[in-house]
């Protein structure tokens, strides 16, 4: 009687595991998530950077699942160098025939299923013989003897340095090699999935039409971006806030290249790819080719030139008056008559569409562009608002300069 | 926000008979601001207006729409209301609402005044360095000076020195909107509305803002080079990069917790024949050497010394591990750390570290690690040491020119490239 009682009660007890473990999910976009993804799939070596607990294990998990990899998680912190670089076998003559490092069974489970995703996580918290180890296994692909084919993926794992408890940090030609994800928890998500709802992502598909688009486009990207700017090219990190970090080398912004790519190819938003290129060449150089990206993709004036009635501005101020520039420099650069007019009706539909404080300086240096015997369309006397607007401004400004004046005296 | 006519008309709506938004006013005020303020054009430029009659005077939410009211324009002459353009982009330029959710989650500031205290010494903070030089100040907007507080200081220091009160009584109703304070209002279209900005195109426009200040840094008040230089680079507290530097000097090779060849490993049992490294713990010695010349105040050496203890502590390092040299023109003192809280820092006269050097180096056992707190108004060793090194250095204002009594040509080098230099305070 007394081992049914008890039985019976570990039954209740599974009965409440389950109930507790029935969760339903939602979808739910996570840029994240996309940005690993999207990483994985170029195979480059990923570092997620996060407290330890925030759900790094479950994000891996999805993304596995999705990818239809099989999830090996190693960590690193309770294993010794000798199980990434290899155990020794002695034979019968090491003289001979040497001695042979012996991989651990998960990396030959692997190895011969030819594909996974392999997880080092707690990159950090190894002691430095292992992370060396640890490390070789992420660039080399090598586990002693053993080679892990291409269908393998790797993601490590490591806490922010100023958390790590011994101060782990990577060398500026190690953190050079990574695309550096900082990992954070959503406050909703959390809260919503312990509730019972945890969210279900649908991870980027590489659309195969795409790809020789998405090539072209990212080497134009990069290339435009460097040949513009040399200095990006090769920055070593200088101070104590940006050590351990990524920083723009040759090699990174080849990273960089192949994650526009891949963005491109998966049809991934641009808060996506400002993860990975920013963890990628860092904060300043990653901004600086976002704002390339974003300055392509400005509708090209010779267009808006041919067919100013039909012509569609950007809806953002700062865009739609760079745009407007942008239309002035190509009259400038190649004045005639008639692309001059469609200059001016260009500046009547924006004026019609937008604000008008945007089309003042763009009319002002169009204006400046007139030769002598071209005649001034009948469109400008719609822009008559724009002058007394600049007037209005003007008048102001003289206000405030004579009240500054009197104030000083 | 600017309070203009509160209280006398005071309330949002007053029931004025304009009633359609007189836009000619409001983008020639935005010229003109973009006109004395050419560097904020961009961040001006983006904003997207909405004409709203529940917003008391002009809003602005956390995806950088401009909320404005008609009344509003109709009764603001077009240079204050450029003052407003200004005051409203810097809201959004300074991430007043991600700063606001960030320190009410960091002091737990849940009260339902708290949001208003937030938008208050946001407002503080832009109001004390943005006006003047071709831009007026709007009637009555919040200064420090209102709250009887000192100008030029962030909102999260402003935040914890004033309370609601009758003071603050007749801005009971400012409301700069969830731009400034991340707190979400009704009237807002929130983030599913048109024309919002994304996380990525606001940081696209903050980071085309603050290369335009920096790469004409001569015509920027400096409260905007500041905030140029810092918006993609936040200075990280030198507590914590003096905390990795000195754990990351303390636990590499040949200190700390690393495998060895000098036992075998307990595996090697089952590897007959074969030396496989064990894990030996080898805690670092860390010795301080620190520059008491007459430069570093007392107050700096002690909470630096403090937390130099407390971090090697925190490694393994045991206290008799830890000794600290007091360094001016000759080392006075070999103390090891054994009361903490008591080391006696003589000295006050010139400084030349390279002695403090010579002798941390000259102990036995040799340190692991040489920590050296100074302000970096001294000579350095010429070669590197033979072991780790960190500097904490004591930030001077810029500008400020040592003297030599016997060589006024004398300029100290800074400290050089094998230490690693952590800046303090």
């Amino acid at each position: 009687m007394p081992t049914t009682a008890k039985s019976s009660q570990l039954a209740v007890a599974d009965a409440l595991t389950a109930l507790l473990r029935d969760t339903a999910t939602e979808p739910r976009p996570d840029i994240q998530l996309e940005a690993l993804a999207l990483a994985v799939a170029a195979d480059l070596p990923v570092l997620l950077w996060g407290e330890p607990g925030i759900g790094k294990t479950a994000a891996l998990t999805q993304l596995a699942a999705s990818l239809d990899l099989p999830l090996t998680t190693v960590i690193a912190s309770v294993h010794e160098p000798s199980d990434f670089s290899g155990l020794p076998v002695v034979g019968d003559d090491p003289a001979e025939h040497g001695i042979p490092m012996a991989p651990p069974d998960w990396a030959v489970r692997l190895v011969r299923a030819g594909r996974g995703l392999l997880f080092l996580d707690e990159l950090s918290t190894a002691p430095p013989a292992v992370q060396a180890a640890l490390l070789r296994l992420v660039l080399e692909r090598r586990i002693g003897s053993l080679r892990l084919p291409p269908g393998v993926r790797i993601v490590a794992a490591a806490n922010p340095r100023s958390s790590a408890a011994d101060g782990w940090e990577l060398s500026p030609p190690l953190a050079n090699r990574f695309v550096h994800l900082q990992w954070a928890h959503d406050h909703e998500v959390v809260v919503r999935g312990l509730g019972g709802i945890w969210p279900r992502t649908t991870l980027p598909r590489l659309d195969p039409d795409r790809l020789p688009e998405a090539v072209e486009f990212a080497r134009r990207a990069v290339c435009g971006l460097l040949a513009a700017r040399p200095t990006l090219v090769h920055r070593l990190p200088t101070t104590e806030t940006r050590r351990g970090g990524a920083w723009p080398s040759p090699r990174s912004w080849d990273m960089t290249l192949n994650l526009v790519a891949f963005s491109v190819a998966a049809g991934s938003s641009r808060d996506v790819l400002s993860l990975l290129v920013r963890g990628t060449v860092g904060d300043g150089p990653g901004l600086e080719l976002l704002a390339s990206l974003d300055r392509m993709d400005l509708p090209d004036p010779e267009e808006l030139l041919a067919d100013p009635a039909g012509a569609v501005l950007p809806e953002r101020g700062d865009l739609r008056q760079a745009t407007l520039d942008g239309v002035v420099a190509a009259v400038r650069a190649r004045p005639d008559q008639e692309r001059w007019d469609a200059a001016w009706a260009l500046l009547v539909r924006a004026l019609e569409t937008g604000a008008p404080d945007l089309v003042v300086v763009p009319a002002t240096t169009l204006a400046a562009l007139r030769r002598e015997d071209w005649d001034v369309p009948a469109a400008v006397e719609h822009l008559a608002g724009v002058v007394s607007l600049s007037r209005r401004a003007d008048r102001a400004s003289e206000r405030v300069v004579r009240a500054e004046a009197k104030a000083g005296r | 926000m600017t309070t203009t006519g509160a209280p006398t008309t005071g309330a949002p709506t007053t029931g004025a008979p304009t009633d359609t938004l007189d836009r000619d006013k409001l983008f020639a005020a935005r010229l003109q601001a973009a006109r004395a303020r050419p560097y904020l054009a961009t961040a001006l430029f983006a904003l997207h207006t909405v004409e709203s009659r529940r917003v008391p005077t002009m809003g602005v939410d956390r995806y950088w729409r401009c909320y404005v009211s008609p009344a509003f324009v109709a009764r603001t002459p077009v240079e204050e209301l450029a003052g407003v353009w200004v005051h409203e982009v810097s809201h959004l330029l300074r991430d007043h609402h991600g700063r606001s959710d960030r320190v009410a989650r960091q002091r737990g500031l849940t009260g339902p005044g708290d949001r208003l205290r937030m938008n208050i010494a946001a407002d503080c903070e832009i109001n004390d360095d943005v006006y003047g030089d071709g831009l007026v100040r709007p009637k009555g907007v919040v200064q420090p000076s209102t709250l009887g507080l000192q100008p030029g200081e962030l909102m999260e220091d402003y935040l914890r020195r004033f309370g609601l009160g009758s003071i603050t009584q007749y801005l009971a109703w400012l409301d700069c909107g969830s731009g400034a304070d991340g707190l979400d209002r009704d009237w807002e279209l929130g983030p599913e509305g048109a024309h919002g900005l994304s996380a990525r195109e606001q940081d696209a426009v903050r980071f085309r803002v603050a290369q335009g200040i920096n790469g004409r840094p001569g015509n920027v008040p400096k409260g905007w080079q500041r905030w140029a230089e810092e918006a993609f680079h936040p200075p990280q507290p030198w507590r914590e990069l003096l905390g990795a530097a000195v754990r990351s000097a303390a636990s590499g090779a040949g200190a700390g917790e690393d495998y060895t060849y000098g036992r075998p490993s307990r595996r090697s049992a089952g590897l007959p024949g074969v030396v496989l490294p064990s894990l030996r713990r080898t805690p670092p010695r860390v010795s301080v050497v620190i520059d008491t010349s007459g430069s570093v105040s007392d107050a700096e050496l002690g909470s630096a010394l403090l937390e130099v203890a407390a971090i090697s502590r925190a490694v393994g390092g045991r206290r008799d591990l830890v000794t600290v040299l007091a360094c001016d023109a000759a080392t006075r003192v070999v103390h090891p750390l054994c009361s903490a809280e008591g080391i006696p820092l003589l000295g006050g006269g010139g400084t030349d570290l390279r002695t403090g050097f010579a002798k941390a180096l000259r102990t036995r056992p040799r340190p692991d690690v040489v920590v050296v707190l100074t302000d970096g108004q001294t000579p350095w060793p010429k070669a590197q040491p033979a072991c780790r090194t960190v500097v904490g250095l004591f930030t001077r204002e810029r500008g400020r020119r040592t003297w030599r009594e016997d060589n006024p040509e004398y300029t100290p080098s800074g400290p050089p490239a094998w230490a690693r230099v952590v800046e303090i305070g």
